[in-house]
């Protein structure tokens, strides 16, 4: 177990700044999860955490030691890529023990710790095996186990089940969870499926153009985004957003209705344009204010219903427990005010 | 039911198509079939009967053409000079292949630039410059500086061959191996030459037949001693030529490259597992 301390870390590429400084520290034993639409800057900060790609400025310490120019191999980490990275003319049992190899381990600690791993993983029947005889889920698992017999300080993840099917990447998601929990190592997960952050997550850090978001537990992004990128990404389907208008210190309008915030911190100026967010789980209260919705589509996935449809015609989706069916037009949606979140026209909490 | 049409159509243009390529490949067994069968002809059988079907067949060309012309030298001085011109050649294009592909180093695209460039330049252009620096070099008449100058003149093509193959290749493998610890060279040894075989059994086979093929270089390069191919031009009088004994050398000098070429045929058959990225 390693803490990891990254100060004002930057990367560039030629004359192009990716990663503008992001400043972040991360507990022993903690599992972090990156995430961010593509082209963020995930992949490339924990690649420089991994030593695989150089640090333009900035301190990366892993367990306290300075480590922004040390070979991968003596940071204490492994990495698991999406792409899996085995070596094909290698078995699984050589390829998870090729670390060991090239350290010149002694083979009964090689054997020991292949055997262990592979037990962890359900690989034992599979050590003989070359990975094009392998299944997606089952080459990913290798990739892991190859991870697990380095026993590693620093477990990084890099996209590792975005190349497996929707099952599967459930299946493999919960084998990961308990991975962590039996192992408790410090991990490092990157990420585009919100999902697997909020499910895997102790800690989240949203990224977006190289900045950090917000750095939260799942349920802090969830339930008190600083602003309404981090709202709209964490969440399935994601948070609505309605153009509001305070007409009171403590009070928006939305389409023409007056919904009371009596829990705002800020007073309002009277006519400031606002954004309010409201996400389509919470529009099936039964108190609170009342709007009516015109549905364009309802999407019935048996258990529950996304209902699509506009608002004074501002597009929405709102969330049903139950069957509703094609032919409806209208729907009454209904919410309580403290579901409501506010935001400014920039995108910045009001709070 | 029009899909069954075209493939009638299509069949019967597969037929047509096929009966002249078969035809055309039979001409290239035709030269097969000649020197074999003149080969086994004695010179007598082989000026009464040109084209005919030998009759009373016999060893005795290759027995000759074995000791009395001196092919059993100049064969193995072919065998040392391939083996080891294709060695250097393997190992020196994967070993530049990576570094080219993989390694970040200034530069490097000057360099590759340079490897390609020098693949456009014939060996004849360079001839007279080439054979004042291996004089230069003292290394006329050496196996050595054969051996030196075919691994030059066919290098261009197997490094530009190696970097175009191992840039295909995921870096991820390399960076894994990096992860795990591997050194540069212990990256080559245990991951980039086992995943460059495909490249290398070609480049092997096509430098093979280079070398063993080559007159050119050979004649510049080994004076004194020869190498088969040079030897056998020699079979040749200058007036008269003994064809049956010519065959025979020429048979004695293709047997090996057959037989490699069946060895390694049935081993990329056999196959390089390729499975590292999902597939
Ligand atoms: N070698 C490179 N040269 C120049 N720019 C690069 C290079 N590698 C990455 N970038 C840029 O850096 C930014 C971050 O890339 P990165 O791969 O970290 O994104 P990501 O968040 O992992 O995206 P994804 O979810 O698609 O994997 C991108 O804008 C990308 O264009
Ligand atoms: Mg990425």
């Amino acid at each position: 177990m390693s803490n990891i301390s990254i100060t004002d870390l930057r990367k560039s590429y030629g004359q192009v700044e990716v990663i503008h400084g992001v400043s972040l520290d991360i507990e022993p034993g903690e599992f972090v999860v990156f995430v961010g639409p593509s082209g963020c800057g995930k992949s490339t900060l924990l690649r420089m955490i991994a030593g695989l790609e150089d640090i333009t400025d900035g301190d990366l310490e892993i367990g306290g030691t300075l480590m922004n120019d040390v070979e991968p191999a003596q940071r204490g980490i492994a990495m698991v890529f999406q792409s899996y990275a085995l070596y094909p003319h290698m078995t699984v049992a050589d390829n998870m023990s090729f670390g060991l190899r090239m350290a010149h381990a002694p083979k009964d600690e090689i054997d020991r710790k292949v055997k262990d791993a592979a037990r962890i993983l359900q690989l034992e029947p599979l050590l003989d095996r070359k990975p094009a005889a392998l299944s997606g889920g089952q080459r990913q698992r290798v990739a892991i186990g190859r991870a697990i017999v380095r026993d590693p300080d620093v477990f990084l993840f890099d996209e590792p089940l975005s190349n497996l099917d929707a099952e599967l990447r459930v299946e493999m998601r919960v084998q990961i969870a308990k991975l962590h929990r039996t192992l408790s190592n410090t991990m490092i997960y990157v990420t585009h499926d919100q999902t697997e952050a909020m499910t895997l997550a102790d800690r989240i850090v949203v990224l977006r153009a190289g900045h950090i978001e917000q750095v939260g537990t799942p349920i802090e992004l969830y339930e008190d985004p600083d602003n309404a990128f981090v709202a709209g990404f964490i969440g399935s389907p994601r948070m609505n957003f309605l153009n509001a208008r305070a007409n009171g210190p403590k009070s928006v309008e939305v389409a023409g209705r007056t919904i009371p915030l009596p829990n705002l911190t800020a007073d309002l100026r009277d006519g400031t344009a606002l954004q309010l967010g409201i996400r389509p789980e919470h529009l099936d209260a039964t108190d609170g204010v009342r709007l009516m919705m015109d549905v364009d589509v309802a999407e019935d996935l048996g258990a529950t219903t996304f209902v699509h449809g506009t608002v004074g015609g501002e597009t929405l989706v709102a969330e049903r427990r139950a069957h509703v069916g094609n032919a409806v037009r209208e729907l009454e949606i209904c919410f309580a005010p403290d579901k409501v979140r506010l935001f400014d026209p920039d995108g910045a909490r009001v709070r | 039911m029009s899909e069954f049409t075209v493939g009638k159509r299509q069949r019967r243009l597969l037929w047509g198509i096929s009966v002249p390529m078969a035809l055309i490949a039979l001409t290239c067994v035709y030269p097969v079939f000649f020197a074999l069968n003149n080969a086994l002809k004695s010179n007598r059988e082989y000026i009464l009967d040109r084209f005919g079907i030998v009759s009373e067949p016999t060893f005795q060309n290759f027995v000759q053409a074995w000791t009395r012309s001196n092919l059993s030298e100049y064969f193995f001085n072919s065998v040392v000079v391939t083996v080891l011109s294709v060695l250097a050649l393997i190992i020196v294009s994967s070993l530049a292949g990576f570094a080219l592909a993989v390694l970040r180093f200034p530069l490097r695209k000057l360099i590759f630039v340079v490897i390609l460039a020098s693949l456009m330049i014939p060996v004849q252009v360079v001839l007279v410059p080439f054979y004042k620096t291996i004089i230069g070099l003292g290394l006329l008449n050496t196996r050595a500086g054969l051996i030196l100058s075919y691994t030059a003149f066919f290098l261009p093509f197997s490094v530009y061959l190696m970097t175009s193959f191992y840039s295909g290749l995921p870096r991820e493998l390399v960076e894994a191996a990096r992860i795990d610890g591997a050194k540069l060279t212990q990256v080559w040894w245990h991951v980039m030459l086992p995943m460059g075989m495909p490249a290398l059994i070609t480049l092997g086979i096509l430098n093979t037949l280079y070398c063993w093929n080559d007159i050119l270089i050979s004649l510049l390069v080994l004076q004194d001693n020869r190498t088969l191919m040079v030897g056998i031009a020699a079979l040749r009088g200058e007036y008269t030529t003994n064809v049956p004994l010519l065959t025979a050398g020429i048979v004695l000098a293709a047997a090996p490259i057959v037989i490699l070429y069946l060895v390694f045929q049935r081993k990329i058959v056999s196959g390089i597992a390729v499975g590292a990225v999902k597939g």
